[in-house]
């Protein structure tokens, strides 16, 4: 149902008690810088914006090896919440390598697993945004590909 | 004093930072951030400072309304707040739930309370120090506070319904999509739509970003003025309700209103647009 890493990365969450929760949430947090593209590091798709769902901008970028396996990076404006910085870092962790067809079957229904019953509120919401935009990156990509086959045929 | 504070009504109510960073270890005071970005306290916050959570320390669980006078004393209690502390804000989106808690406080009649004029923004924009280190202050012995004063600083929808159909000041705080109903909910947050979009009507329309400078200060007592007195043609001894979508936002005008510019009649709806767009038989207008 999962791809295999963002089941473990589940798994341990929803297993931890409240307070570690939150401290491994705000560990991931801190990791969400690194998950920006590197300097020179080439992509197949990039799309940067800010839109309704979040509250500053957010960058997702998208290669896709020969396997047909999806690797991201994503860039976080200053005032994206800790809570999206901290599922942009799950989900890097958890999506990188996987099937592009696995991507967009990922079911959002883990979040609340992951973030727990606490944190889950009217404002914490933008915890499902940065799925939402892998996956529309991902659709994009392949939208892209099939439109240039169909071109080239 | 900042020079720019003693202009406004009650300048009593604004610190600024070089303030603060002078009193961090100023036993008469409590330093506590309110955040709208539930984590944010967790990642580093101003020395000293305690943790006050919107929903989980100042709502009733169970009932939407505000916790009892009980657990309001047992939470200034756990975070060693008497009646005699001096209250500081602060937090993020321009301070609106440090505005918000601040509220919260003076329906149970805290006295000494100030907010910090830029709140965690301009805190950081300044490099000033932040930690992740959770202060621990010894438990004190607040008094169960005799009542909530809901009444002088809060209004519910029946006061509200009574308000505009007497034609009485009702500014509305939000957007101006969501004012005119093009959209339900305020631009960042789509989830938070309710069934019906426009304004309650008589109500005027003026964003609470209004009131606030790029750096999340306020502005100027004289910007102020232009706004809520000239634009909007406030009276002093007007009997004021703002509202917004959940009340968050409308604290931050609420604060303006009744601190910064001194009006003495001014309530918060914190009812606001998720009840009144979704009570049923509530009239409603659409349109700027």
């Amino acid at each position: 149902m999962y791809p295999e890493p963002l089941n473990d990365l589940i798994d341990l969450f929803e297993h931890l008690p409240e307070q570690e929760r939150r401290e491994n949430l705000i560990v991931m947090s801190d990791g969400a810088a690194k998950c920006g593209p590197k300097e020179g590091e080439p992509f197949d798709l990039e799309d940067v914006r800010k839109d309704e769902e979040c509250t500053d901008t957010v960058g997702i970028f998208l290669r896709v090896d020969e396997g047909d396996r999806a690797h991201f990076a994503v860039s976080l404006g200053p005032k994206v919440q800790t809570l999206t910085k901290a599922m942009t870092s799950i989900l890097c962790r958890g999506l990188n390598g996987a099937k592009l067809q696995e991507v967009l079957e990922v079911p959002a229904d883990f979040v609340p697993r992951i973030i727990g019953a606490e944190l889950v509120r009217l404002r914490s919401q933008t915890v499902y945004y940065v799925l939402s935009r892998m996956k529309t990156a991902v659709k994009m990509f392949m939208d892209r590909r099939r439109a240039a086959a169909a071109a080239a045929a | 004093m900042n020079p720019k504070f003693s202009a406004y009504a009650n300048p009593d109510v604004l610190v600024d930072t070089e303030w603060l960073a002078a009193h961090l270890n100023d036993p008469n005071i409590r330093i506590v951030e309110s955040n709208e970005d539930v984590l944010l306290y967790d990642t580093g916050h101003i020395p000293g400072a305690v943790h006050i959570d919107w929903r989980r320390d100042l709502n009733d669980q169970v009932v939407r309304d505000y916790v009892g006078t009980e657990e309001f004393a047992q939470l200034c209690r756990r975070n060693g707040i008497t009646p005699d502390t001096t209250v500081i804000f602060y937090g993020d989106k321009s301070n609106w739930w440090s505005c918000y808690a601040l509220w919260v406080f003076t329906l149970f009649g805290h006295k000494n309370m100030k907010l910090v004029d830029g709140g965690r923004a301009k805190w950081e924009a300044e490099g000033r120090p932040l930690t992740r280190e959770v202060p621990k202050y010894p438990e004190t012995q607040y008094p169960v506070p005799a009542e909530r004063n809901d009444a002088a600083h809060r209004a519910y929808f029946q006061q509200t319904l009574e308000h505009m159909q007497a034609k009485k000041p009702l500014v509305d705080v939000r957007s101006p999509k969501e004012f005119s109903g093009e959209v339900t909910h305020m631009p960042e947050y789509p989830q938070e739509g309710v069934l019906r979009g426009g304004h309650i009507p008589t109500a005027k329309s003026c964003p609470w970003a209004r009131a606030a400078a790029p750096d999340a200060t306020f502005k100027t007592r004289e910007e102020l003025e232009g706004i809520y007195g000239g634009e909007l043609g406030l009276k002093h001894g007007d009997d004021i309700i703002a509202y917004c979508r959940i009340g968050e936002r409308s604290s931050h005008t609420w604060f303006v209103l009744k601190y910064l510019l001194g009006f003495p009649n001014v309530r918060n709806y914190d009812g606001s647009w998720t009840e009144w767009g979704n009570m049923v038989r509530s009239p409603i207008e659409k349109g700027a």
